[in-house]
């Protein structure tokens, strides 16, 4: 099953426990909705191929990490090599949100020497009535990190593909730009077998890359 | 047989536990010995069935047993082997890991033929129970031996309690009030609790009895160890306890897990033990699986992202229910041991698999194939457990090199967090040096600028100076120069050069001296000239009549007063007189004989009046009179004024006539100039004409001489001719031809004088003939001017000058026409020409001027 890919982006998907990481990844992976999943213990982790425009397509690794706080010893190797990710937290639970500064500080501690391009995701909007967290509030959290800010539902399938195509298509426009180039000893972009496609030279040689984080 | 479910089991061990469940069990008859031994199968290792040969491989063990015992194991190793496959069978029924949990409580269906083994099995798990203390002390590897092969379901509550030493705690107490409270991970808890076993019956459905009990044990584990609190994986552990036990006996087992199974580390917020344990199977790996490790490595599949789950929850969400069930019954005899056991045996057995799989396949079959794969061989797996090398005393060492590694971390991270506030410190400090340095290196840059600046200044004061030097040195040159010269004037004080420098210097005074004069003179010239202009402003003889009005004007002044004086000394005398006489006239009236002396007095007295009133009248005239005097004299004064302004009038007509007579004299003097000019310029005109006249006379003398040569020419031609042909006919009558000729001449002669004489009488009668010659013009004129002696002297001096031989071309151009044309239209003119050449140029001269003055 060796698809045809540009680039492979490494992602991880932090946030509070049970705001839906896995359901979300799932959804987008495996395009199912689980009512129920087992909480994840560790570390999970999925793929899925993007078609970003047409013929160019991205391989998504995507780590699935535990939400619970003494989990982060785990997790935390994981921002290392990654070059984006989705931080979640439930509309319908305050304290999630609340938690985001939190999940941005441990991203930023252990991402060093590296970056991580972040997606503010608001998950579960189908729970409008249970909403704690509004739209307003959460893009201008989002905006004073430099972050977008997009809301999902994975049970019903509300902006999923578009939460993740939106942060390949943001990463690949870095990696395009150079501001985001391919390193030896780091897992979050791999350049994949495409013989059509002639990478220019400044993608590999450019070295210095912007904290986005 | 799926008749003893969970819930049944629960409800009766919640009375008396292992008392009640010993009898319940029928293992009351002694099973028989077995009399085959261990039924060993073909080498053949993909059959489950080689596995099961394993352990009765164990000679050691056997050998230690009584045939009583060995007898047993024998029966049990049948009893599993008919179990195995019925849980073959019952996979088959239920794919998913979770039905396959509810297949457990049922597992123990089997077909009425294997009942008694099963029997068997519970008389000796019931025997076990009972004997517990002894079988612990004295059989403690059979019993092992026998976990191993799988507890039997009904009794995992009593035996699972038993090995945790979970019997009799004194926290079972604290149950009930623990529950009561409530805990700060509550809210996490149930989120959670839904999330465990979804798909177990026990556990489906929001308000369950199992999802309850789950939240009653987590809560009151979380209340009792406030330092883990609620850790997500561990209610896994806990719903599998649940499924064998009631709420408190699951309670209690789960503290004597967590305080004696590591897993109190496992749990606990910083979850070193994980990292341990991770580090540990890390090194089982790399030393057991060296090439796998090097795929995983090289693919960067950590351990953490499979084995983490693997020991948080042992195997309980990895693998399906039953096998994991199984691996818990080892679990609680041997502790995590059996997790790297069955950890790097599934690893072994899926390394080819893995091997030729990338990170996703890797994944992929982690989560699809492994979890299944071992369904049907439980055994087998268990079996490749224990062949998996695992060395306490190393995993010690490693645990010590662990904790080393990780302190050293936790200092890096120390370090590196010091570092890094350090580090920003630093950054500040750079950027404040930058600044300064910055600062500084304007600073110097403008000091190089003003030392440049300062060398190009110096420079140039160098070169200042160097000059100054030079000209000090010949300054001083020349002073010594001067010196010596003056030494040297000293010296020869008078000598020469220096008495021609004074002279020289004398002379040049003088000059200025003259230059000085004359610019006096020019001065006083200057001075002339403003004087006579000053002239011409009032000037002092003006101011000096004037002074004399004033003086005259005060004269006057004074006149008036004094006749003033005199006024008034008459008005006293006549206001004396008056009185007087008034007096007098009250005197006598007063004295009443008024009337007595009256006619002779009256008389007087109107005598005197009227004299009063004569007098009276007389210094009115008087005063008339000075009036008018006065009035005279004012008159005389503005007269004299009057008559003053005339004279300085006059003066000035005087003047203006002196500059009048002065311009007329100039004019005159130019008149006469002018006069002289004209009178010059027509005698130069005069003479110029009598020049042109001169010349052409010259001419016409020069055209007369010619004439008269080519006349003399012919004459001789003829002449030559004649003696010629006198030659030619006769010698003879040459002399008389001579003299006959000669005679001819003198009468030729005779003939002009008399012909000169008629025609000198009658021009001299007719005036002007029309066309008289000039000659005879100049002799008319002549009688009318004043001299007449000049006719006659021209009258006489016109023949002598003429010479005889003269007139006779013109006559003898007469006679030969030949040559008259040429002379005949200048016979006029020469005529004329000989009469203008010889007049006496002075008499000519003095006639002109007489016209001249004529003309004047």
């Amino acid at each position: 099953m060796e698809a045809i890919w540009l680039y492979q982006f490494r992602l991880i998907v932090i946030g509070d426990s049970t705001v839906g990481k896995s359901c979300l990844i799932r959804r987008f992976t495996e395009g199912r909705f689980a009512q129920v999943s087992d909480p994840t213990v560790g570390v999970d982790f999925f793929s899925r191929l993007v078609e970003i425009e047409p013929g160019k397509r991205i391989k998504l690794q995507i780590w699935d990490t535990a939400g619970q706080e003494r989990f982060r010893s785990i997790t935390r190797a994981y921002y290392r090599n990654s070059v984006g990710g989705l931080l979640l937290f439930d509309i319908t639970n305050r304290r999630s949100f609340q938690n985001v500064h939190d999940w941005l500080e441990e991203a930023r501690s252990h991402v060093q020497p590296h970056s991580i391009v972040f997606l503010l995701v608001g998950h579960k909007c189908d729970l409008e009535a249970q909403r704690q967290v509004t739209r307003q509030e959460a893009e201008k959290l989002a905006g004073a990190y430099g972050m977008r800010y997009v809301e999902t539902s994975a049970r019903d399938a509300i902006n999923v593909e578009h939460a993740f195509t939106e942060l390949t298509r943001d990463i690949f426009a870095l990696v395009r730009s150079g501001e985001i180039t391919i390193q030896e000893g780091w897992e979050g972009v791999k350049s994949g077998f495409v013989p059509n496609v002639v990478h220019s030279s400044e993608e590999v040689t450019k070295s210095d890359r912007r904290c986005l984080c | 047989m799926s008749l003893p479910s969970g819930s049944p089991e629960r409800e009766g061990s919640s009375g008396a536990l292992p008392q009640l469940e010993c009898p319940s069990s029928p293992l009351g008859m002694d099973p028989d010995p077995p009399s085959t031994g261990s039924p060993v199968l073909s080498p053949d290792s993909s059959s489950h069935d080689a596995l099961l040969s394993a352990p009765a491989a164990s000679p050691a063990d056997s050998e230690n047993l009584s045939p009583d015992e060995l007898e047993l194991l024998a029966k049990l190793e049948e009893q599993n082997r008919l179990l195995e496959a019925d849980s073959k069978s019952m996979r088959s029924m239920s794919g998913s890991r979770r039905n396959s949990g509810s297949s457990l409580v049922s597992s123990s269906s089997a077909s009425s033929n294997l009942s008694h083994l099963e029997e068997d099995t519970w008389i000796l798990w019931g025997r076990i129970v009972n004997e517990w203390e002894e079988w612990r002390r004295k059989k403690d590897k059979l019993l092992k031996e026998l976990i191993r092969k799988g507890i039997p379901h009904h009794f995992r509550a009593i035996v699972w309690q038993l090995l945790g030493n979970a019997t009799d705690m004194p926290v079972k107490n604290q149950y009930s009030e623990l529950l009561k409270m409530s805990s700060p991970c509550e809210k996490l808890i149930r989120r959670d609790i839904a999330r465990t076993y979804p798909e177990h019956e026990f556990f489906k459905g929001q308000d369950s009895l199992g999802q309850e009990v789950l939240f009653n044990v987590m809560k009151a584990y979380s209340l009792v160890d406030r330092e883990v609190g609620y850790c997500q994986g561990s209610a896994f552990i806990v719903g599998l306890l649940l499924m064998q036990m009631p709420e408190e006996e699951a309670f209690c087992v789960f503290v004597r897990l967590m305080q004696e199974y590591r897993l109190r580390e496992l749990f606990k917020p910083s979850m070193a033990e994980l990292g341990l344990c991770i580090y540990q199977f890390e090194y089982l790996l790399q030393e057991q699986l060296p090439e796998l490790n090097v795929h995983f490595r090289s693919q960067s599949f950590h351990t953490s992202m499979y084995a983490s789950s693997w020991f948080l929850t042992l195997f309980l969400t990895f693998l399906p229910l039953p096998v994991a069930t199984r691996i818990f019954d080892i679990f609680m005899y041997e502790g995590l041991e059996i997790i790297f056991r069955v950890g790097l045996a599934i690893l072994q057995y899926n390394q080819t698999d893995l091997i030729q799989l990338d990170m996703e396949g890797m994944s992929q079959h982690f989560q699809k194939v492994i979890p299944h794969q071992f369904d049907s061989c439980t055994d087998k797996l268990i079996l490749r457990a224990y062949q998996v090398k695992y060395n306490p005393k190393r995993m010690k060492k490693l645990e010590k090199e662990y904790t080393t590694i990780k302190n050293k971390e936790m200092e890096e991270q120390i370090e590196i967090k010091r570092l890094r506030t350090e580090n920003r410190l630093l950054k500040q400090r750079i950027e404040t040096l930058e600044k300064e340095s910055a600062a500084l290196a304007d600073r110097l840059i403008q000091g190089q600028v003003t030392r440049a600046q300062e060398a190009e200044e110096n420079y140039v004061i160098k070169r200042e100076l160097a000059v100054v030097r030079q000209q000090c040195n010949t300054a001083s040159e020349s002073l010594e120069k001067a010196q010596d010269a003056i030494r040297e004037l000293q010296q020869q004080k008078y000598t020469e050069p220096f008495v021609t420098n004074l002279q020289t210097q004398l002379e040049q005074s003088k000059l200025h001296e003259a230059e000085l004069q004359g610019a006096l003179k020019e001065m006083q010239d200057k001075v002339l000239d403003l004087e006579k202009r000053s002239t011409c402003l009032p000037d002092e003889n003006n101011v000096a009549a004037l002074q004399e009005e004033v003086k005259q004007m005060k004269l006057r002044e004074l006149e008036t007063l004094r006749s003033f004086r005199e006024m008034q000394d008459t008005v006293t005398d006549l206001n004396q007189r008056w009185q007087h006489h008034m007096s007098r006239g009250s005197s006598t009236g007063g004295g009443g004989g008024h009337w007595k002396e009256s006619p002779k007095k009256n008389a007087m007295n109107e005598l005197q009046d009227k004299l009063m009133t004569v007098r009276l009248r007389e210094a009115q005239a008087q005063a008339e009179l000075r009036e008018v005097k006065l009035k005279a004299l004012q008159l005389e004064s503005q007269n004299q004024i009057h008559s003053k302004l005339i004279g300085r009038n006059d003066q000035e007509r005087s003047a203006l006539q002196d500059r009048l007579q002065m311009l007329a004299n100039q004019n005159k003097a130019l008149q006469a100039q002018l006069n002289e000019m004209k009178r010059k310029q027509s005698e130069s005109d005069c003479k110029s004409k009598e020049e042109v006249m001169t010349v052409r006379l010259r001419e016409a003398d020069s055209m007369a001489a010619m004439a008269e040569l080519r006349q003399k020419v012919a004459d001789l031609e003829i002449q030559k001719e004649e003696g010629l042909i006198q030659g030619q006919l006769n010698h003879s009558d040459s002399r008389q031809y001579i003299n006959a000729l000669r005679d001819q001449i003198a009468e030729l002669k005779n003939e002009i004088r008399q012909m000169r004489g008629q025609k000198a009488a009658p021009s001299s009668r007719v005036g002007c003939g029309g066309g008289g010659t000039n000659y005879q013009d100049l002799c008319l004129a002549s009688p009318t001017s004043a001299e007449g002696d000049y006719l006659s002297s021209d009258e006489d001096l016109l023949p002598s000058p003429l010479p005889p031989n003269a007139l006779y071309p013109s006559l003898s151009g007469q006679c030969h026409p030949s040559a008259g044309l040429d002379s005949e239209g200048s016979t006029d003119s020469e005529a004329e020409e000989r009469v203008l050449t010889h007049p006496d140029p002075q008499q000519l001269y003095g006639s002109m001027v007489c016209a001249e003055a004529l003309d004047n």
